[in-house]
């Protein structure tokens, strides 16, 4: 029997993808049809499976986002450390809720699940930048070195 | 590979090693629900209402995805399971949340047919966002409701292991995932032709013929 498209590349091409979007984020700032489409071919995989991967991942950002992403940990430990008051906080900085981002195109404002850091909940991400054991009072001196 | 012998409701049954409990149940005339079950596929084993009680496992078992083994009673109606089953079903139904009431293939839908087997009602879980999408209907073939979709993934695999098109994935995560085409958009006719597999194989009402005009 033909191997399906998926099957094909089961062993090689599909484990290929993840960095391959992971990189492509990375350089683009967000994955869009084309940049999805291109891997698609490259991969020989079908676009809505490359799509399906792309938005499983919190850290592959899909829709346009701003120059710099703060992506807040949503899980229990942060939200027993009171995440809800920096999100507060973060909301009323940038006049951004969850899911949006800023006029200027400066910020991307997301909840994510877990980012690995419940020792120093309540925790965040800017980019690449862990910033742990934050208060609501704290959020504006770290969002104004990235302004 | 030889036979095995198994202990289902009561009955002493020979069945070959690598069987599913579900094939032995089957094979023996004894019934047990599925919903994301497809025959002579690989299971994937996600709606839960084949779950079965197997003597000395800590946890309940899917009987589509689980091999029998010498020895095994296996009660597949106890109350214990008929109990397990209906929060399963109600479940099921909570996510379901389409406009039922003026779908004329309800009658067809395996998940509400379950529903009144069991005889479980209204769902009580409160949801904070229903899952809600409109319907598609642009494509000839297949008219796609998602918000009756309870992601059982019979299509994505009838599309992609069956018919070899592959046009259906799983997108997103937890309670948003959907089975998404392209680039989450309605099906095109040049994707998707007319083989109907996956309406054919859709518990419930999400995938439909589209009404003739
Ligand atoms: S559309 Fe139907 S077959 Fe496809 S995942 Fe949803 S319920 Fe299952
Ligand atoms: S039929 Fe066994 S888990 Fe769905």
């Amino acid at each position: 029997m033909v191997p399906s498209k998926k099957e094909a590349l089961s062993e090689n091409g599909r484990a290929g993808l993840l960095p391959a979007l992971k990189d492509r984020a990375g350089r683009e700032g967000c994955l869009n049809r084309e940049s999805m489409s291109g891997l698609a071919g490259q991969y020989h995989l079908p676009l809505n499976e490359v799509y399906g991967v792309s938005t499983f991942y919190a850290f592959l950002p899909v829709l346009p986002t701003g120059k710099n992403i703060i992506r807040v940990c949503r899980c229990l430990p942060c939200h027993l450390k009171d995440a809800q008051a920096v999100i507060g906080s973060i909301k009323k900085e940038l006049g951004i809720a969850p899911g949006e981002t800023s006029g200027d195109g400066k910020f991307s404002f997301e909840l994510v699940s877990c980012i690995g850091a419940c020792d120093q909940a309540p925790a965040m991400m800017i980019n690449d930048k862990l910033y742990g054991d934050l208060t609501p009072a704290g959020i504006a001196e770290i969002l104004k070195s990235y302004a | 590979m030889g036979n095995v012998n198994v202990n289902i409701d009561g009955r002493k049954i020979r069945v070959r090693e690598g069987s599913t409990i579900l094939e032995a149940a089957t094979a023996n005339g004894i019934t047990i629900p599925t919903l994301c079950h497809i025959k002579g596929q690989v299971p994937s084993g996600v709606c839960r209402v084949c779950v079965v009680e197997v003597e000395g496992s800590r946890t309940m078992m899917g009987a589509c995805h689980t091999p029998v083994a010498e020895g095994m009673v296996i009660h597949s109606k106890s109350p214990k399971v008929i109990a397990v089953r209906k929060v399963i079903v109600e479940l099921l139904l909570t996510a379901h949340t389409g406009d039922c009431v003026n779908d004329s293939n309800a009658e067809n839908c395996a998940l509400h047919n379950l529903a009144s087997d069991y005889e479980v009602g209204a769902p009580h879980f409160n949801v904070r966002n229903p899952r809600f999408y409109p319907a598609e209907e642009s494509n000839p073939y297949v008219k796609r409701d998602m918000s009756k979709c309870i992601l059982c993934r019979k299509c994505v695999k009838v599309c992609g292991e069956v018919v070899r098109k592959d046009v259906l994935s799983i997108g997103y995560r937890g309670f948003r995932s959907k089975v998404v085409s392209g680039f989450d958009e309605a099906l095109t006719a040049e994707a998707c032709r007319d083989c109907l597999k996956c309406i054919e194989h859709c518990p419930t009402g999400a995938l439909s013929a589209p009404a003739r005009v």
